[in-house]
């Protein structure tokens, strides 16, 4: 007989999860086992921070910073003390299959990762845009600006990978060569933020959300110690259960629906547009630091 | 040997009547026969997990839920005709719950290559008219031939005694029969010399006797179970604890995630 397939014991899987789409826990098990292959990349070796919803999407989730109580031994957590919340936090760190479906069955839904790797958790090894389009901006407007930023890096030499966020924005992504600082990538998000938004009137750089109708906010500030971004592929907790899916620049130009991206259609996507990004890490122009 | 069930366990698989011009007995119908073949559970040899099948679409191998199949009838290669399900049904047999009797025979001029499947009949209430039937067919060898719808299907079939019993007998349709007279073989046999056939009548009659069927053993069973028993003391695969179809789904989906994380 040989070792079983996995040291985790699925409990409770007829459980909704996601009451108005009737979606299970044994649907979400099943989405991140076939989602593995693609999302396990950027996880490995990167504290995460988990959203459960125990009673189901509707009710309240938490956000988890910590390892939860009666974390098996063999998940990695990465001890690191926060200056903001003045104590220890042990992340989990998810560098396997086992520990994906240990995190589905706690019903984390969203898994949120932190820009930083444990070998370096000062230093940023992602930069990441988060473009939001405010109210009554749309994800049509939202393209419209990633691909203006698309254009504008890759006659700097820098390529960018996008993803949705899984809600109504999009999400830039940058992998990173080692020993930038978070205030440096800051800074370079934000000046060409403030560039972008003396050329085109759609651009918020400053004041994200209701200070700017109709706009959309490049948030330079995600890039800091400590916040976080939705992992590509992770689940949301939206009532559909869409995915913060990778996309490629085609699919981005024709146009997109985010809510077309979700727990049944994202597993049968074909080609990974962001299969081996990570592999590719890039440096950043002069674009001027913070400050 | 297993024991024999209670009759009062025993579900009847049809109830109605036999009816016979005017006269109706009521009866329930029982299967007489089973299937003793062995059956096997298909496995993953490496880890005991038993396998199901499913129904996979033959151009992207991508598996289809019941709820997207339909029946297709193949007029020509790869060319089909869809049939809904209530279509089919319109066409069904009407089931008026009567074996009809048109015509009796003596039974043992029925040819056996005509019998298809054999059924216990019981009397569904009072006994009288199922006792009447039973004595007279049994007395005189003689069996009730007509017409019997079982589920989809209707049949020829003929009722007769037997053990105490009326048993019904489904039989093939003449079209359901070969002719052996379409084999070229079979034309052109000549027939046999005097002396052959003396000497084969000789034969037959050494050894000639009675049949009693209970000397004939399915040995291949016989020899699987004893294996069975053998192996019950030493090696068995065991599934770890009974799961729900959806913790088993999990596990497929997971064994491909698992090699394509080995090829990563």
């Amino acid at each position: 007989m040989e070792a079983p397939l996995t040291r985790v014991e699925f409990t409770h899987i007829a459980k909704v999860i996601y009451p108005e789409a009737g979606i299970t826990k044994f649907q979400i098990i099943n989405y991140y086992i076939r989602i593995a292959p693609r999302i396990l990349p950027f996880l490995g070796g990167r504290p995460i921070v988990l959203t459960r919803f125990p009673y189901g999407v509707g009710a309240r989730g938490f956000y988890e910073k910590n390892a939860p109580m009666g974390t098996p031994d063999w998940v990695e957590t990465f001890p690191h003390y926060s200056e903001t919340a003045g104590r220890m936090i042990h992340y989990v760190v998810c560098n396997d299959l086992d520990t994906l479906l240990w995190l589905a069955n706690l019903d984390a839904l969203e898994i949120h990762l932190l820009l930083s790797t444990v070998r370096s958790p000062r230093n940023p090894d992602l930069l990441f845009i988060d473009l939001d389009p405010e109210s009554p901006a749309t994800t049509a407007d939202a393209a419209r600006i990633a691909l203006l930023i698309r254009d504008r890096l890759a006659s700097q030499g820098v390529r960018i990978s996008v993803k949705t966020s899984g809600k109504r924005g999009l999400h830039l992504v940058v992998p990173l060569v080692p020993g930038l600082t978070y205030g440096e990538v800051r800074g370079f998000v934000h000046g060409m933020g403030r560039e972008l938004s003396r050329e085109n009137a759609l651009v918020a750089s400053e004041a994200p959300g209701p200070a700017n109708p109709g706009k959309v906010f490049i948030d330079y500030g995600q890039n800091s110690q400590g916040k976080t971004m939705v992992a590509p592929y992770s689940l949301r907790a939206t009532p559909r259960a869409t995915v913060s899916t990778p996309l490629s620049w085609d699919e981005v130009g024709k146009g997109i629906n985010p809510g077309d991206f979700h727990i049944q259609s994202v597993p049968a996507r074909g080609e990974d547009p962001w299969e081996g990004i990570l592999l590719h890490p890039q440096g950043l122009p002069p674009g001027g630091g913070e400050g | 040997m297993s024991e024999e069930k209670k009759s009062s366990r025993r579900r009847p698989i049809w109830s109605g009547a036999i009816s016979i011009g005017l006269v109706n007995v009521p009866v329930k119908v029982y299967p007489m026969t089973r299937d003793m073949s062995v059956s096997f559970r298909l496995l993953h040899r490496k880890d005991g997990q038993p396998l199901r099948y499913e129904r996979v679409c033959t151009r992207d191998g991508k598996v289809i839920p019941w709820e997207e199949t339909v029946k297709g009838f193949e007029i020509r290669k790869n060319e089909f005709i869809v049939l809904e399900n209530e279509e089919l049904r319109a066409a069904l047999p009407e089931s008026d719950r009567r074996i009809r009797i048109d015509t009796f025979v003596h039974y043992l001029s029925l040819d056996p290559v005509y019998f298809e499947n054999s059924f216990i009949l019981v009397p569904d209430g009072t006994p009288d008219a199922y006792s009447l039937l039973y004595t007279v067919c049994e007395e005189q060898g003689e069996a009730g031939v007509g017409r019997f719808t079982l589920r989809t299907k209707e049949y020829p079939a003929v009722v007769h005694a037997y053990h105490g019993a009326l048993v019904l007998t489904t039989l093939r349709y003449a079209s359901e029969v070969i002719d052996p007279s379409s084999f070229e073989e079979l034309k052109a046999l000549s027939g046999p010399g005097t002396k052959e056939l003396d000497l084969a009548k000789k034969i037959i009659r050494d050894l000639s006797g009675d049949l009693d069927i209970a000397d004939y053993h399915d040995t291949y069973r016989e020899r699987v179970f004893t294996l069975i028993e053998r192996k019950r003391s030493g090696e068995t695969f065991r599934v770890e604890k009974p799961k729900a179809e959806e913790v088993k789904e999990l596990m497929v989906a997971l064994e491909e995630t698992v090699a394509k994380l080995g090829k990563q």
